[in-house]
């Protein structure tokens, strides 16, 4: 793979300092269509151009992958922006794509995992701008109690941070697991860090909900529909099956 | 450095000014209700409740809503309601347009929320704009201006007696307040500590702030926090220099640190609460041990604060007032930018921008964020505020008339509105209690003068509990039994010493402080202990010990599994069982009367005897056998300094002189058989008992206080309570208060032996009384939990009783039974049974025994009124358990001593357990103790929530609330005083703290003349006068009670 072309393919599979375009770009795009288009699309464009060419990847790359995503994993955790969170996260988990690509992973593979990655952060995109909606703002430790202000939100919100930090069953969950299982025999030292990166998330996930559900409810606040309710449960729903047929059966 | 003595007793008292407002807490053993803003009650309720919620950052009255279903439930009525909202506009006479009363009642009873939001920028005249869907003017006010009212307000908010690190946290979004607090706890924890920890701290013995130091400073997790505790504690070996260090090093200045110290105090105001109280408790064991007080408390919290404040300092951070100060003075905009977001006080679409603008920290972008946040902060409040108003007004048709007022008209009613909704629950309180007065005297009967011609079967003397007023009203309702009222520990203060405790139990209110002391003696011999108990006692140790709990789980964990599955399945069956396998209690007498001092010097001298008997087999070796009179006298004389030929027993006892010479010496220094100790034993057997004098007067002042010196019948029941259940650190909040939390079947015992004694009897008679010969009085205790009443001390019954004891039994079973089915449904226990009374009477049985009820009774949840008189006055009414009921009779008290006595006695502690409960049931996260189920017993004698909190002061949740709304009625304690008008208000003018607690609102009072047939009521420092309505009431006085 030509330098010029790992640099491009470098800002849709983000690696530091490229990947500040895609949150740049996802700060800039405030609707929630068209950030979950950037969500669906930004890593895709990236895999084609991989698919593109067909040179190998060099050792040092997937190294640069696991200290991007180490670094956006560890931002996440001090954000209170739920935005720019879910923007973090999201390049935190598209660096790891390198380390799957460098494992031999084939196109398709990759594909489900970008694609695996990107769904619940897409339907975190419109959580986000639910809450900017209700509240104002998407923002932790100034409303919280949106466990007894809105349950049926916090429902879906709940679920869909435990999909983005890769809760078993979810298509996140065996992507990361497939990473680990693939890198560990080759380089242990790698899937070790991939394994700190998981770590972080999890914690990332765990801040937002206490920064969010937690404490006394006192607003005057719509919840979500009982349709809309049941929609975001069957798209996880979906999820859960993608994920454990699709993502898992690949393993 | 060391702080000069004047100084030191200068923070000393100001420590002790300091912690005024802060209430005592009594560790929960002997759970004491108390009134949690006590150390206000010098001010109005009112007052009191606004200094109280803002010091301790509660509620002082429950939310509109909860009033509103009150109003929908008939509790409150809605003319008494109009009534207080009239009275408030008379009271406010702004510009009050027509029709206000109806719009104000509106506002009370349709919206749910407050209309008045709190504003910051938005003026009147924006909101006026907003509702008259007007732009916003421009301000007319300069920039200047408006920065000054900011650095203004950000002073108050953060300068104004607040603990520095709170308004860092404010300005920087750090997290000390919650870590300081959690390195306080658990600096408590270890101290205070009563035998719950395994290994405990050193150096206790040496005081709080000292064995704390010496830890402090070889503490390496605060080292490894970056904490430099030690460079504090260099400063100085006192306490109070540590504290005029801090003070000085924060930049506060002297005239505010009594209110700094308060504020410190009310963080953690249970813990500090309990040290006030331990600081105070000179007879206590651990305080005697271990002691400590706020002084040493203010010097670890500031100590601690310090590090805090300096590990921050370094990331650059204002952690002094004068820095916070030069801050808001020259950096005003990053300030105020700083405040609102870290405070939540921020508009949350500008939090994100704000917070880039701070982390940038260029000048010129805060400056442009704070003019645009400024100008969008006043826009946003102006237009919430005008929603709110506009929704309400929409639904009175008025919403024209107030946008189209004067502008200065429309100013003084938007001050109007929010002095109203600030004032709302004082008008909510009155209106629902002038319906529960009204509900009283409706029921009432003052017109009707009991007369008996034949004495009643039996008499029985409750405590005037509220859960007593249940059991009365069937006892009464099912035989010739009469019943009276009167404070559990029968007026008799007692220091109890139980058989086999080593420590004094003070049998009284917490008001009081007992000078006699009665002992349980047991009638049989010396018990071996239970094979069972010392199982219990291996297991704890091996539950205990730093390695073993791992091999006991794995050796004996199914044991504990076996008893789990006992206790939640059959509780009555197992725990039945189990009790079976301890021995049971011995038979005992107390011992009541004085001692001689021949009495007492024959105990000292059996004691002293004992012991050298013990010694003799313990030093030397010595068979029990060889032992004999005259050695031991010898010995005995030896040790206590005598002269006496005590060598010549040496070949006796096989031992040279020189060692005979070391065992006296022993004897003296080891065994304290000297005659400075057998002094001291002397005095202490000096408080043994009361004299036949005290006993007369003990009896008859009890008995006085009821009306009750003639047409004594048979038996005269001397009923305590207590309760019983499981797994429940709030057990003893469900005994006797008027006992300190103790059972009440000691008191009860003691005035029943008093009153039994011939002589005291013959006294009795000469004073006046008309006791027949055939009266016996008989102890018993109600256990709340299971309404059983249980006689004791049967065996000493005379003979000529014993063919009515049957009849007697009967009739408590049949009371106990019927109490118990009208108890249960408000318990709502999933499996309750009331279909019958036996049923019913099992149920609250199992009940008692189940470990995992979190509810076993209500207590004294619901209490509302105190009635000091006949009980002619309420017999007719179902109070249901809400009324303290206290006997007594004006026409035997002409010098108003015993009213007197009532007062300052029962009645405070019922206006402390009423406001326990007001206070538990509004606001109960933070003047109550939240959830039981979160809570865990703290150093045994306290609890917590979760691992780490403040400790639990209040009620729990389980206690006022039910599913998740207030089961207990918040009211003031409405007092009833049966007297002449005159004699009950000399009596209350003449008690200073009741009066003052009449005269501040915190009781209601009312007197109910009997002769006149008035009632008078006394209402913010009037008398007003009403007539009775009971005798003449239509509806059935029962209803009226039960709505």
């Amino acid at each position: 793979m030509s330098l010029p072309v790992l640099l491009v393919a470098g800002l849709f599979l983000p690696l530091f300092p490229f990947s500040m375009l895609f949150n740049v770009l996802y700060a800039r795009v405030r609707h929630p269509v068209l950030r979950g288009v950037l969500l669906l699309v930004w890593p895709q464009i990236g895999l084609a151009i991989i698919l593109m060419s067909s040179a190998s990847i060099p050792p040092w790359l997937p190294v640069w992958a696991l200290l991007t995503s180490l670094l956006y994993a560890l931002r996440a955790l001090a954000l209170r922006e739920l935005g720019l969170w879910t923007s973090f996260i999201a390049t935190s988990a598209w660096a790891l794509v390198w380390i799957v690509l460098s494992s031999g992973a084939s196109m398709t593979q990759l594909q489900w995992v970008g694609l695996g990655i990107s769904a619940p952060l897409l339907l975190m995109a419109f959580l986000v701008a639910g809450l900017e909606h209700r509240f104002g703002a998407a923002y932790l430790d100034l409303y919280g109690g949106l466990a007894q202000t809105i349950p049926r939100y916090t429902t879906v919100l709940v679920i869909v941070i435990l999909a983005i930090i890769a809760s078993p069953l979810f298509p996140t969950f065996f992507a990361m697991l497939s990473i680990i299982i693939k890198v560990f025999p080759v380089r242990p030292s790698m899937a070790i860090g991939v394994g700190v990166v998981w770590l972080l998330w999890s914690w990332a996930g765990a801040r937002v909900l206490q920064g969010l559900i937690i404490g006394p409810g006192h607003r005057d606040v719509v919840d979500l529909k009982q349709a809309s309710l049941w929609l975001y449960l069957l798209l996880l729903a979906g999820l859960i099956v993608s994920g454990v047929y699709g993502l898992g059966g690949m393993l | 450095m060391s702080v000069a003595l004047g100084q030191q007793l200068k923070i000393r008292s100001m420590i002790y000014v300091a912690a005024e407002p802060v209430p005592y807490f009594w560790p929960m053993r002997s759970f004491i209700h108390h009134n949690p803003l006590h150390g206000l009650e010098d001010m109005s309720f009112s007052e009191a409740l606004d200094k109280g919620a803002k010091l301790f950052h509660g509620q002082a009255y429950l939310p509109r809503t909860v009033y509103q279903r009150y109003l929908r439930d008939g509790k409150i009525e809605r003319q008494h309601l109009r009534q207080e909202v009239e009275r408030f506009l008379e009271q406010h006479t702004g510009a009050v347009s027509t029709g206000m009363p109806d719009r104000l009642m509106n506002l009370l009873t349709q919206m749910e929320s407050p209309v008045m939001l709190p504003t910051a920028l938005a003026s009147d005249a924006d909101i006026q704009s907003a509702l008259q869907g007007r732009p916003l003017d421009a301000r007319n006010t300069s920039a200047t201006a408006v920065e000054d009212s900011i650095r203004e307000r950000l002073r108050q908010n953060l300068l104004g007696g607040r603990p520095i690190y709170e308004a860092v946290d404010s300005m920087y979004g750090t997290d000390i307040s919650s870590s300081l607090d959690e390195l306080v706890i658990k600096s408590c924890l270890d101290f205070f500590d009563e035998g719950q920890s395994v290994w405990r701290m050193p150096n206790r013995e040496q005081g709080f702030f000292a064995a704390w130091r010496q830890v402090a400073k070889r503490n390496i997790r605060l080292f490894l926090r970056g904490l430099h505790i030690n460079d504090i504690l260099a400063v100085d070996e006192t306490p109070e220099g540590v504290i005029d260090y801090v003070m000085t090093t924060l930049q506060i200045p002297q005239e505010s640190w009594v209110d700094y110290f308060t504020q410190e105090l009310a963080r953690l105001h249970g813990w500090a609460g309990f040290i006030r109280w331990r600081a105070t408790a000179k007879h206590y064991h651990w305080t005697q041990r271990f002691p400590g007080d706020l002084v040493d408390y203010m010097a670890i919290r500031l100590t601690l604060a310090l590090a805090l404040l300096s590990e921050c300092s370094r990331r650059r951070v204002a952690c002094t007032a004068e820095s916070i100060n030069e801050l808001i003075a020259t950096r005003t905009h990053e300030a105020y930018l700083r405040y609102e977001l870290y405070s939540g006080a921020v508009v949350p679409s500008f939090a994100h921008r704000i917070e880039t603008a701070l982390l940038r920290g260029r000048d010129t972008l805060i400056k442009q964020t704070f003019t645009d946040y400024l100008q969008h902060k006043r826009q946003q409040e102006a237009q919430q505020q005008s929603e709110h108003l506009h929704r309400w007004l929409s639904q009175c048709d008025a919403g024209a008339d107030l946008a189209q007022l004067p502008a200065q008209d429309f100013a003084s009613t938007m001050a109007l509105l929010r002095e109203f909704e600030r004032q709302e629950g004082m008008c909510w309180l009155r209106a629902m209690e002038t319906h529960a007065m009204q509900a009283l005297l409706h029921g009432v009967n003052l017109m009707t003068v009991e007369t008996r011609e034949k004495r009643p079967f039996a008499q029985a003397l409750f405590c005037i509990d509220t859960r007593s007023e249940r059991i009365r009203r069937q006892l009464e309702g099912i035989g010739d039994y009469q019943t009276f009222g009167i404070a559990g520990f029968f007026g008799v203060p007692v220091s109890f010493m139980e058989l086999g405790k080593g420590s004094e139990t003070h049998l009284c209110p917490v008001l009081l402080t007992p000078k006699n002391v009665v002992l349980e003696m047991s009638m049989n011999g010396e018990q071996k202990p239970a094979a069972l108990g010392v199982l219990e006692k291996g297991l704890h140790a091996l539950k205990e010990s730093v390695l073993t709990p791992f091999v006991t789980v794995e050796a004996i964990g199914l044991l504990f599994g076996f008893d789990m599955v006992g206790k939640t399945l059959a509780p009555r069956v197992y725990n039945h069982w189990r009790h079976g396998l301890h021995p049971q209690k011995p038979v005992t007498r107390l011992l009541l009367d004085k001692l001689t001092r021949e009495q007492a010097d024959s105990i000292v001298r059996a004691v002293q005897r004992a012991v050298i008997v013990k010694a003799l087999e313990q030093e030397l070796g010595q068979a029990t056998e060889k032992l004999n009179d005259e050695l031991i006298r010898d010995l005995r004389e030896a040790a206590m300094g005598h002269d006496c030929q005590y060598r010549q027993h040496a070949r006796e006892l096989d031992v040279s002189e020189a060692q005979l010479d070391d065992f006296i010496q022993r004897l003296r220094e080891g065994y304290r058989i000297n005659a400075a100790f057998a002094q001291i034993q002397l005095e202490q057997l000096g408080r043994i008992g009361f004299t036949l004098d005290e006993q007369v007067r003990f009896v008859s002042q009890a008995l006085k206080s009821i009306g009750l010196t003639k047409g004594f019948s048979r038996f005269v029941l001397l009923v305590g309570h207590g309760s019983s259940s499981e797994n429940n650190p709030y057990e003893s909040a469900l005994d006797c208060g008027a006992c300190g939390g103790n059972h009440g079947l000691v008191s009860a015992r003691v005035l029943a032996q008093m009153a039994n004694k011939a002589d005291v009897r013959k006294r009795l008679n000469e004073k006046g009384f008309q006791i027949p010969e055939d009266t016996w009085f008989v102890s018993a205790l109600h256990n709340t939990t299971t309404d059983e009443i249980s006689v004791s001390d049967l065996d000493l019954l005379p003979s000529s009783h014993l063919v009515y004891l049957d009849r007697l039994r009967k009739g408590l079973t049949a009371a106990s039974r019927l109490c118990a089915q009208e108890r249960l449904p408000s318990l709502q226990l999933v499996r309750g049974n009331t279909e019958t009374p036996e049923a019913a009477f099992r149920m609250t049985q199992r009940n008692s025994l189940d470990w995992s009820q979190v509810r076993p009774e209500w207590g004294l949840s619901g209490n509302a009124y105190f009635i000091i008189g006949n009980r002619t006055l309420t017999r007719q009414m179902k109070l249901n358990g809400r009324a303290f009921l206290h006997s007594y009779d004006y026409r035997l008290d002409s010098k108003r001593q015993l009213l007197e006595n009532i007062l300052t006695g029962p009645l405070v502690v019922g206006q402390w357990i009423n406001m326990e409960h007001y206070f538990s049931a509004v606001d109960n996260e933070r003047f109550g103790s939240g959830s039981k189920v979160y809570h865990n017993v703290a150093g045994r004698f306290g609890v917590m929530t979760g691992n780490l909190s403040d400790l639990r002061t209040g009620l729990p949740s389980q206690t006022v609330h039910e599913q998740g709304q207030p089961y207990h009625q918040p009211l003031r304690l409405i007092t009833v005083i049966e007297a002449p008008f005159e004699h009950a208000r000399r009596a209350v003018e003449s008690v200073v703290s009741v009066k003052y607690l009449v005269r501040n609102g915190w009781i209601r009072l009312m007197v109910m003349d009997p002769e006149s047939q008035t009632v008078f009521v006394y209402d913010d420092g009037d008398w007003s006068e009403q007539a009775c309505t009971g005798a003449v009431s239509t509806e059935s006085p029962k209803e009226r009670m039960s709505s």
